[in-house]
């Protein structure tokens, strides 16, 4: 397939006029995913999040059939306290290569996009092998007293002064506000939202390295909950945890002859809302600006909902997991309710019964809160036919990235 | 934390509402609301100035908070945001208040009104919030 222009794939990438997708270049099929490293996710360890990467790197370099050495690019996360720099790469494994060095990476939306920019830097022979990783330890922070997710949100300057002073805050009462006007417009009721953090968490329960393994969860549980902020429920919100995973990016025609099943990137979108960062201001919230990204991503790789065999979406809450997958365009928007009914995001649900395998590793509610990047862990398992809740025959995954005003779609597809 | 009313960009809006004024920016050369406040128009570049509106609004959507996971507010609360009449597309973050939560409906009518707001530390500050017509 001849490289598509940047106009070609706008073209075939419409989007709704309140937001904008990012002109990515076509850079489908040129790079692979062929290692996969983890720490375990745990509540508060006591761990570093430096320690836990490196433990992560040094997994997903040994899965890639790599010596350290021979790692030449290191992508890690802007903003998010004690990434990984090249220095503590060098020391913990007593290297001295050069190393390209990109902080585009992580987790959230650059889980996706991370892909396209390792995809540039190949291109430019800045590096060939590209390790990208994120580290966590909001569990620790948080038990310490010493951080929170919503640090960031109130920090920032207009938020302090139009939204903190009003209990506008933290991020459940935004996403809270988000999901009752959806629910206003499409009607749906908490049982029906009740499938996500359900299904999820029957995910988790039959993967021992979970979190949330061994806690079942009914819908008699669920519905038994006060709201925290009405109407999201504990069970509705992501968990807070430790821990770190990664993996190595190498050129596809390298990644033939690696050890593992070359999972190609195919395709990556990137978009973001008008009015960003402020989602108070966008202008549909019973959205995400996944429709901003997911287009993209499809031309780029020739593909639609109808050809992938399992998703993985950044499910901050709930009500926000539902709205991914109406973007992805698995359903229109507010068809999400009806949607996710029964086993349809249900890693064995039968084909005939429609649907899509959606966070086969519980996700940020039952799996683990390390931001999307285990989300990639999950789908790069389920290609290589190695999950612990395997989706029959996967060949094609998509993820959905977020950051509030921001989306990303990376898909990936199984080589041959 | 009390908003600090000397802050340049957002100061004016927190000295209006200890007026009893409900103001945002504002375009002038444009005729529209710029919301938040910038130093100056991202359309025309020009000035902003700080506008008074009615007061009169609809409410887009909100949430009541029920536990405590907001250290400076203490639960119940309810929260969200209403688009003014004058700027429909501006969202201004609001209490709502004077109504129990199960009797709000999205779209409803709401008119503003002034209250105190106790932050957890500092002192109390005059608030504009919201309650049905």
């Amino acid at each position: 397939m001849p490289q598509q222009s940047i106009e070609a794939l706008a073209r075939r990438a419409p989007v709704p006029d309140w937001g904008q997708s990012l002109p990515l270049e076509d850079t489908r099929g040129e790079v692979a995913i062929t290692g996969i490293g983890e720490t375990a996710v745990t509540g508060p360890s006591g761990r570093h999040p430096k320690a836990m990467a490196l433990e992560a790197v040094a997994a997903a370099i040994t899965d890639a059939g790599l010596r350290p050495e021979q790692v030449d690019g290191l992508m890690v996360a802007a903003g998010v306290a004690d990434q990984l720099t090249a220095e503590d790469f060098h020391e913990h494994f007593g290297t001295s290569q050069p190393l390209w060095f990109s902080t585009d990476g992580g987790a959230m939306v650059w889980a996706a996009t991370c892909a396209h920019t390792a995809a540039l830097a190949m291109r430019r022979k800045q590096a060939r092998h590209i390790v990208n990783v994120f580290a966590v330890d909001w569990a620790t922070r948080r038990a310490a007293g010493t951080g929170t997710p919503g640090d960031w949100h109130a920090s920032e300057i207009m938020k302090a002064h139009f939204e903190l002073p009003f209990g506008w805050y933290p991020q459940p009462v935004y996403f809270a506000t988000f999901a009752r006007r959806y629910m206003h417009d499409y009607g749906l009721t908490a049982e029906q939202l009740a499938a996500l953090p359900m299904t999820f968490r029957r995910h988790a329960n039959r993967d021992p390295a979970a979190v949330m393994y061994e806690r079942e969860l009914t819908l008699e549980k669920y519905l038994a909950r006060t709201p925290l902020a009405d109407p999201l429920r504990m069970e509705d919100c992501c968990l807070i945890s430790d821990g770190a995973a990664a993996w190595v990016m190498s050129p596809a025609e390298e990644a033939r002859d690696m050890p593992h099943a070359p999972i190609a990137v195919e395709g990556v979108g990137h978009g973001r809302v008008h009015g960003a960062p402020y989602i108070s201001q966008q202008r549909v919230i019973t959205a995400t600006p996944q429709p901003f990204a997911a287009p993209w991503a499809y031309a780029m790789a020739d593909t639609a909902p109808a050809e992938i065999d399992v998703i993985a979406v950044y499910d901050c809450f709930s009500s926000t997991a539902l709205m991914q997958i109406e973007g992805l365009g698995f359903c229109r928007e507010g068809e999400g309710g009806e949607f996710i009914q029964e086993d349809r995001l249900y890693y064995q649900r039968h084909r005939r019964l429609g649907g899509i395998p959606c966070n086969t590793h519980g996700g940020l509610l039952s799996h683990s809160y390390l931001l999307g990047i285990s989300h990639v862990v999950e789908l790069v398992k389920q290609l290589r036919g190695d999950a612990v809740n395997q989706v029959d025959s996967a060949r094609v995954a998509a993820y959905a990235g977020f950051t509030a005003d921001e989306a990303s779609t990376l898909i990936l597809k199984r080589g041959n | 934390m009390a908003p600090d009313r000397n802050d340049p960009l957002a100061g004016p809006f927190w000295q209006a509402a200890a007026n009893s004024e409900l103001r945002i920016t504002w375009c002038e050369h444009c005729d529209r609301a710029v919301w938040y406040p910038k130093a100056d128009c991202p359309q025309c570049q020009g000035e902003l100035h700080w506008r008074a509106l009615s007061g009169d609004a609809t409410l887009l959507s909100w949430s009541e908070v029920l536990a405590p996971i907001n250290p400076d507010h203490a639960p119940p609360y309810i929260t969200g945001l209403v688009c003014p009449l004058e700027a429909p597309e501006v969202r201004l973050v609001t209490r709502i208040v004077d109504c129990e939560a199960d009797r709000l409906r999205c779209d409803m009518p709401l008119r503003v009104c002034f209250r105190a707001l106790q932050p957890r530390e500092g002192q109390p500050f005059m608030a504009p919030l919201f309650s049905p017509c």
